[in-house]
């Protein structure tokens, strides 16, 4: 395809190791992870006209992190920078409607996440309704759990069905050297652990990871010169469910995603490859019926999610690992996942393509 | 000397009270006396109420219905181990739970002594705390418990009369998080110095600028810098930038009177540090350009307790404050182009 001055690629990703708990800072790994995918594109910083990145400040605990983090750009003379309290992999959509105004050619995207400083089974829980779920301590693993339940109920899905992703995604985590969760593991040995919030077993909660990745994205011929088969944005979408579960008519669907998907044109044809952010097991199954994905699809050949699950970064893994599917795998049309909100409240959905 | 800290553990501590606005004030004063209700809108019932319609971002309006207090649960999970924010301290149940009259489920707690208990369809009724203990909160209702009479909730799906004025419009919420962060090495490389009686900083090989506290990086080069790049800088600088601050009361406040925090050019550095306290000048005199030299703690004294990650450039308990040499004040040419 000849690209227009329109179209947006991925030309480069890095992402740090995952951990369990880093002795670094937030910062520390925006430095790394930045100049890492800067040094694989071979540009200089000067050149890239827009710098976004995704954090969350609650997550480390520290006020104005994202402040500091912008130490790890060279602020000096001042850029052109901004910042979502989201996952990464927004910053990556801001980034891509920024290199739609024309005016500049390269824009760098960041997520970072220092989640080991906090406890995931409380911290998320100032995350929800104020009013009607906070004072009860709900927390992210209840809310999973109860949208793992209904599925059960409705005949969707079993307990072996969430186990077999859980087995598939660490297997398929074994060939991914930034995989923090991986191995062989029998869905029967799985079966027999206890219940974190039944139907929910400990292996089908996300890993508590500290991780920073990056993306640079290019507009129109310019891709060429960073990279040689840029994995070209043929189509992005996010869409919002009501923030309460209740009140949505099925919690064993994604109409977000479902919404999300049909807009970015998934269907216009076929699938090689999706990377699908769910951060608990159940969730893949879900997400791969409102994508209206196949078999022919493989999905998750990183591990996915269950390999590692660095909140703000996570989902702009899955991009990276979605483009470097085309940039180095070979692959023609691929697809990235990432979710935000209790019970897949917000999804969004992109669509990457290689020359053919 | 005390060895500097490797983790800190500190807690997000804040009070909120939050208006409720019309609808969650109505529904606050109902259930401070013992009445759930919900919302009817778009055709159908949303409880506890919202104050739009899901489906098409319309305003609810105002018809309220009785709800309850019994209902029937659609999905469940269980809890074995509560933490200190779930209300109850044994094992207990998450469901939600339509109730009676209502069209949409609510998310609360199941007491039902134990996980094969619960059930998808399972009829249960809420206990709700004594009256006085009530302040119209979603936990007045302190658990549903399996319904003793499976039988339709008496008076649910009719009109609720909501007074004219709403008792409740406000609700006090408090946030208490905890982090465990650890020390990077730049910090404990910071503080050790600072221990010592040293104040240090790391000279960018690229830029030649010289970075006070240490930040493991050169934010203008945005490369790495590590100890092999630390060099000591004399305890001696100018006042660059000021603030007064003027207390006002909020919790963990215990300032009372006016005060300044100054940013301080070190002698050698290109960076200042910042929030420093100037000891020896009346707050009304303090002003750029005043040369300053640093103040320690004696020795025994000192404690790296504070120097954390967040405190960049701080001194913690160990720099005491600034004190004036008597040197006529400092051009304020000297200190443009330097780093925040
Ligand atoms: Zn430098």
């Amino acid at each position: 395809m000849a690209p227009s001055e329109n179209d947006i690629a991925i030309v480069g990703f890095a992402q740090l190791p995952p951990e369990r708990r880093t002795n670094l800072t937030e910062s520390d790994l925006v430095l790394r992870s930045t100049r890492e995918v800067i040094a694989q594109v071979g540009i200089d910083k000067s050149e890239i006209g827009f710098t976004v990145s995704g954090s969350c400040d609650y997550l480390s605990g520290q006020g104005f992190s994202f402040v500091q983090n912008t130490d790890a750009y060279g602020m000096v003379p001042a850029i052109n920078e901004s910042h979502v309290e989201m996952d990464g992999a927004w910053a990556m959509y801001e980034a891509y409607v920024r290199l739609l105004q024309g005016d500049i050619d390269i824009a760098m995207a960041v997520g970072v996440g220092k989640n080991s400083n906090s406890d995931p089974s409380t911290l998320f829980t100032v995350e929800f309704d104020p009013y009607y779920l906070t004072p009860l301590g709900t927390d992210t693993w209840t809310l999973a759990a109860l949208q793992a339940r209904a599925l059960i109920d409705s005949g969707k899905a079993t307990e072996r069905d969430f186990a077999e992703v859980v087995a598939r995604n660490r297997s398929n985590a074994k060939s991914n050297p930034f995989a923090q969760v991986k191995g062989d593991f029998s869905i029967d040995e799985l079966l027999a652990a206890d219940y974190v919030r039944n139907p929910l077993r400990r292996h089908d909660l996300p890993p508590t990871t500290d991780q920073a990745a990056a993306v640079i994205l290019a507009r129109g011929k310019r891709a060429y010169d960073l990279c040689e088969r840029p994995a070209w944005i043929t189509g992005i979408d996010h869409r919002i469910e009501a923030h309460l579960p209740t009140v949505r008519k099925d919690i064993t669907t994604s109409v977000s995603t479902r919404l999300a998907a049909e807009a970015a044109g998934v269907g216009k044809g076929p699938i090689d490859v999706a990377e699908l952010h769910a951060p608990f097991s159940f969730q893949e199954l879900i997400l791969r019926d409102s994508l209206g994905l196949d078999a022919s699809t493989e999905v998750n050949p990183s591990g996915g999610a269950l390999a590692a699950h660095s909140v703000m970064t996570v989902g702009l893994i899955r991009v990276g690992e979605a483009a470097n599917q085309i940039i180095k795998n070979g692959k023609n049309r691929t697809l990235a996942h990432t979710t935000s909100g209790p019970c897949l409240q917000q999804n969004l959905v992109c669509v990457l393509e290689g020359d053919q | 000397m005390a060895d500097t800290v490797q983790e800190f553990v500190f807690n997000l501590t804040f009070p909120f009270s939050r208006t409720l606005g019309s609808t969650l004030s109505t529904f606050s004063s109902a259930i401070a006396q013992g009445q759930i209700i919900g919302v009817r809108t778009g055709g159908r019932v949303i409880a506890p109420p919202l104050e739009y319609d899901p489906d098409t971002a319309a305003d609810s309006g105002t018809d309220w219905v009785c709800v309850g207090p019994k209902g029937t649960v659609s999905t469940w999970t269980w809890v074995p181990e509560p933490t200190n924010l779930h209300p109850l301290d044994h094992a207990f149940g998450f469901a939600f739970i339509t109730l009676d009259g209502a069209d949409t489920p609510m998310i609360h707690i199941v007491d039902a002594g134990s996980e094969s208990a619960m059930s998808a369809g399972m009829r249960v009724e809420a206990k709700f705390k004594a009256p006085a203990d009530c302040d119209g909160r979603i936990d007045d209702i302190i658990a549903f418990i399996p319904a003793s009479d499976p039988s339709p909730s008496e008076g649910a799906g009719e009109p609720f009369d909501a007074p004219a004025e709403n008792e409740i419009t406000e609700m006090d919420a408090f946030s208490d998080l905890r982090y465990v962060d650890n020390a990077s090495p730049t910090t404990i490389m910071w503080a050790k110095a600072l221990m010592e009686g040293r104040i240090i900083g790391q000279k960018c090989p690229q830029c030649a600028r010289t970075i006070v506290g240490p930040r493991g990086m050169c934010s203008v080069c945005a490369i790495e810098l590590d100890e092999s790049h630390v060099v000591e800088v004399p305890g001696r600088g100018v006042i660059s930038n000021f603030t007064i601050v003027t207390p006002t009361p909020y919790p963990g406040q215990t300032e009372t009177e006016p005060f300044a925090r100054c940013s301080i050019l070190l002698d050698d550095a290109d960076a200042v540090i910042a929030q420093q306290e100037i000891l020896d000048v009346p707050v009304s005199e303090i002003r750029v350009g005043i040369h300053v030299e640093v103040v320690w703690a004696p020795e025994n004294e000192r404690s790296a307790v504070d120097i954390d990650n967040r405190s960049r450039g701080s001194g913690g308990d160990i720099i005491v404050g600034w004190r004036t040499t008597g040197e006529p004040d400092e051009p304020a040419d000297r200190y443009l182009d330097r780093m925040m």
